[in-house]
């Protein structure tokens, strides 16, 4: 099969959450034929969206795993990414933005421009992403698309350009006007799928021809023939499009559309200016890392000729095992191909090979350069890259933020353990933000994420999906304590309970050690302690630094030195003497004014200057000392260390200090002393726990 | 080295009180050198001095990274407090504040709200700001002007730090190089930081003070690699 890849794009649509993405994802297809029925979201009819194949995601009305899907306009192959639009899925949506060419930003007509609106727009350049705008719900009371544009320049930062005018607004939205053709165009049938194009009603003939000429001056940047032909007045559609498409590919200029999805109007324009506008792979320049030369940076080729180079962006548990979508950068991927996973190095072959149709999927037996497809029971992680004939490339590795927040969680019986274990080994792998680990302190399932309502659909899952009812504990805080002075000891062991007694006696001290967790210095002389028993000291020692007096904490930075002791002939032993180190451990810690140490955390907040004192009073509430605050374009980052038992709770009272505008990331900085009033909390607490 | 001693060595300590010991009143200080010479050290060293002298201080980074700047003061506490470092990096990150802006976002109202913030929530209290990277041009009199009015308003005192060029050789009668030339009446203290003899020492000369802590002229030698004054 000879494709041409001019004619292939990698799509997008992202936006803030509410805004109409699953609805106009499921016009799309149904206009592009791919379904023959339209359900809404939270449909009353109850199948649900296409798009929403998960079953959980029916039920919140809300899109949580990106389902990619392919579809045909005008002789255009394009493939769809569907990215949810909660803060907390962003690695979804980064991931997408990772292998798409190109993206439609959707946004309302009435919300505007939302805080995650801003986070899509500030991942999308970051991915060099162009991208068009769709505004959506114009048909809804308040609907302002010209306010939405001003906030598009001012918030985003975007030479937002309308390719259109509305035919009415709110209740009365009839169509649209197309500034490049200057033709109304009306949206007939039930479904809207018969589009009439009619001259520009009179009234709206000064706005429309306003309108073009701002963007006719728009376009003319990118294109000087434009430029003389608008001056004399004859510049054409396909001029007008060509120069549209330089400014979007450039990331200089970006393209408005308006309509409503839910009233099937406006969106077969928007099609046609994915096919004008958007890039196709040959457009955009992806680079690998060459592993077999020192990660040297290559250009991908598109060329379906050139040996494979493919990335595994998203996996997911199918019924019929591991799905994995790929995008390929250069190469042919056919069914019944051996490729390798660069990253493990282990040989893979390629048994099926499907297009996604979000939960249907369609044979293919190959699969060319720049295409999104999904491989069917191959063992990789998200993220790795496949290869074949003899390259060795890596794509560039995926901007992976920290996860935030962590719970305990405990199946409720042995059946459900099971379960667990497995449900949590596919959403590790599926999803590189979701992490998991077995507490050796408490012995708890811990698992972290980007946030509450991450963690909550995961939990969630694990009982949809794998019948494993967990119990969610509060977040705990591993505590430490440590000596802060030196202290002496000398303590004897001395049992007599008939048969051989035990005896030990272990003198030295202890002082603060900082380099490191515990070190054991042995200068004892004349054997007063015989050499036998020197490690039952060291093993006496460190057992007793499993658990101190203050919280039962594990107990860090202490530097022991022996120098002094004495044995008995029959009754010392190795048990003696560790019993008579852990005496003499408990002694000296006692003098050696011990704290309780505390994580502390290093939290970045990132969100609108104008939130900057309500952030860093949010910080210095939670016990944070706030380092330093960096401003640019009216955003602010503000640095602080926090301690992590005060971080609990952050995300919800940031989203609503800021209106959901700012965002954080915290990763471990050190431990520190506990203030005394909180220390004596959490003393308090522990031995309330242990009564 | 304990903090009394470091700030006994420190080179601004000199200039943080006046001859017959009162506090000096000084409304914004400028250091100014050919670049290279360690303006910033020596901006870093006064917050220092201040904050070993029980003061807080914001340090204000312009087209700089808050890491850069935290490396400085980290550095330079190593360099003079050896094993008492941790416990001085812990009390200079209590009693300072870094703020980085882009040149364009830098001006009274930004900073006086930014300080305006930190106080009402209770953060910090700066007596001194310190101004790191600040672009003299032809029009900055006005912001400077606005700038030392504000300092005026909320009690602080302003350091900043000025590049000037080996061949750029105009002065201002006091004597105070462009491109700082046509503003040094905005300065009580202006200090002039130059390689002396084959650069194994840097002087600094105060090429202007009104406040009386110290006589125009040279003033210290410096350890260039420590920024502290040269023993013996």
């Amino acid at each position: 099969m000879n494709i041409d890849l001019t004619k292939v794009r990698n799509i997008g649509i992202s936006a803030h959450i509410d805004s109409g993405k699953t609805t106009l994802t499921e016009r799309i297809l149904y206009y592009t034929n791919r379904i023959h029925a339209i359900h809404e979201v939270r449909g009353k009819d109850g199948v649900g969206a296409k798009m929403d194949s998960m079953e959980l995601e029916k039920e919140r009305g809300i899109t949580i795993a990106s389902a990619a899907t392919y579809t045909e306009w005008k002789g255009h192959q394009i493939n769809i990414i569907d990215t949810p639009g909660h803060v907390d899925f962003t690695i979804e949506v980064e991931r997408a933005l990772r292998v798409l060419d190109g993206a439609v930003l959707i946004l309302c007509s009435v919300g505007g421009v939302q805080s995650q609106s801003i986070t899509v727009t500030r991942q999308m350049t970051r991915y060099k992403v162009p991208r068009i705008i769709f505004i959506n719900k114009c048909d809804r009371t308040g609907a302002n698309p010209a306010r939405v544009i001003e906030q598009v320049r001012e918030k985003l930062n975007l030479n937002a350009v309308p390719m259109q005018i509305p035919i009415g607004l709110e209740a009365d939205l009839e169509g649209v006007v197309d500034l490049v053709r200057m033709k109304a165009i009306y949206f007939d049938g039930d479904n809207g799928e018969k589009v009439r194009e009619e001259e520009i009603p009179d009234h709206l003939k000064d706005e429309a021809e306003a309108a073009r000429e701002e963007l006719l001056d728009a376009a003319s940047m990118y294109s000087d023939e434009l430029m003389e032909a608008a001056l004399e007045g004859n510049a054409t559609p396909e001029l007008i499009n060509e120069a549209v498409r330089r400014g979007t590919l450039a990331l200089e200029l970006a393209p408005v559309y308006i309509g409503s999805a839910y009233k099937n109007k406006g969106v077969q324009p928007m099609l046609d200016a994915v096919n004008a506008f958007l890039p196709s792979p040959l457009d955009i320049e992806n680079i690998a890392y060459d592993l077999d030369n020192d990660e040297a940076e290559v250009r991908t080729t598109s060329d379906p000729d050139d040996p494979l180079v493919a990335l595994a962006f998203k996996l997911e548990d199918g019924r019929y095992g591991q799905l994995t979508y790929i995008r390929t950068y250069q190469g042919t991927i056919k069914k019944g191909d051996t490729i390798v996973n660069s990253r493990t190095g282990k040989k893979v072959k390629v048994g099926r090979l499907v297009r996604m149709h979000a939960d249907e999927m369609e044979d293919i037996e190959e699969s060319h350069s720049g295409d999104i497809v999904a491989l069917f029971g191959v063992d990789c992680a998200s993220g790795d890259t496949f290869c074949s004939g003899g390259l060795n490339y890596s794509m560039s590795s995926m901007h992976v933020p920290e996860p935030v927040i962590s719970l305990a969680i405990k199946p409720v019986d042995n059946k459900a353990q099971n379960n667990m274990s497995k449900a949590l080994n596919r959403f590790t792998k599926e999803d590189p933000t979701f992490r998991t680990y077995v507490d050796e302190e408490t012995g708890d399932t811990i698992i972290s994420g980007m946030g509450e309502l991450h963690l909550d659909v995961y939990i969630e899952r694990m009982k949809r999906e794998y019948n494993a009812e967990v119990e969610v504990g509060a977040p705990q805080v591993a505590y430490r304590e440590t000596i802060t002075q030196r202290a002496e000891f000398d303590y004897t062991h001395k049992k007599q309970t008939g048969g051989s007694g035990q005896f030990g006696r272990v003198a030295g001290y202890m002082e603060p050690f900082e380099e490191g967790e515990y070190e054991f210095v042995d200068q004892i002389v004349g054997g007063v302690i015989p050499r036998e028993f020197i490690s039952s000291c060291d093993k006496g020692f460190r057992k007793a630094m499993e658990k101190g007096s203050l919280a039962e904490a594990p107990i860090t930075g202490v530097r022991v030195v022996i120098n002094d002791g004495s044995s008995h002939s029959v009754d010392s032993s190795d048990v003696a003497f560790q019993q008579a180190a852990i005496g003499a451990f408990r002694q000296g810690y006692a003098k050696a004014s011990p704290v309780l140490m505390e994580p502390i955390m290093k939290v970045s907040v990132e969100g609108p200057s104008e939130f900057q004192g309500a952030i860093m009073g949010s910080l210095n509430q939670r016990r944070g000392m706030i380092l330093g605050t960096s401003e640019e374009n009216d955003y602010t980052v503000v640095d602080a260390e926090v301690p992590l038992s005060e971080m609990f709770g952050y995300s919800t009272d940031l989203r609503s200090l800021t209106q959901g505008k700012a965002e954080f990331t915290m990763e471990f900085a050190t431990y520190r002393p506990v203030p005394k009033n909180v220390a004596e909390e959490v003393i308090k607490a522990r031995q309330k726990k242990d009564k | 080295m304990t903090n009394t001693e470091l700030a006994g060595r420190n080179p601004l300590k000199i200039f943080s009180t006046a001859a017959d010991g009162s506090p000096v009143d000084r409304r914004m200080g400028l250091v100014i050198s050919r670049a290279g010479l360690g303006k910033t050290a020596l901006l870093v060293q006064i917050a220092l001095n201040s904050i070993i002298s029980g003061k807080q201080v914001v340090h204000v980074s312009i087209n700089q990274n808050l890491d850069k700047a935290r490396a400085w003061y980290d550095d330079i506490i190593r360099d003079v407090a050896g094993k008492d470092a941790t416990e001085l990096i812990d009390k200079v990150n209590r009693n300072r504040l870094i703020m980085t802006f882009k040149e364009t976002g830098f001006s009274r109202p930004k900073l006086e709200e930014r300080l305006n913030d930190l106080v009402y929530q209770n953060i910090i209290r700066p007596a001194v700001v310190v101004v790191d990277g600040f672009i003299f041009h032809d029009a900055c009199r006005d912001i400077l002007a606005d700038l030392r009015e504000l300092a005026a308003a909320m009690d602080l005192n302003l350091w900043f730090s000025a590049v000037s060029h080996r061949d750029d050789d105009r002065r201002s009668a006091a004597g105070v190089p462009a491109p700082c030339h046509e503003v040094d009446d905005l300065f009580d203290t202006v200090i002039l930081i130059e390689p002396e003899g084959d650069g194994s020492k840097l002087s600094l000369n105060a090429v202007k003070d009104e406040t009386g802590s110290v006589k125009p002229g040279k003033v210290l030698s410096l350890d260039p690699t420590t920024y502290l004054v040269m023993e013996g």
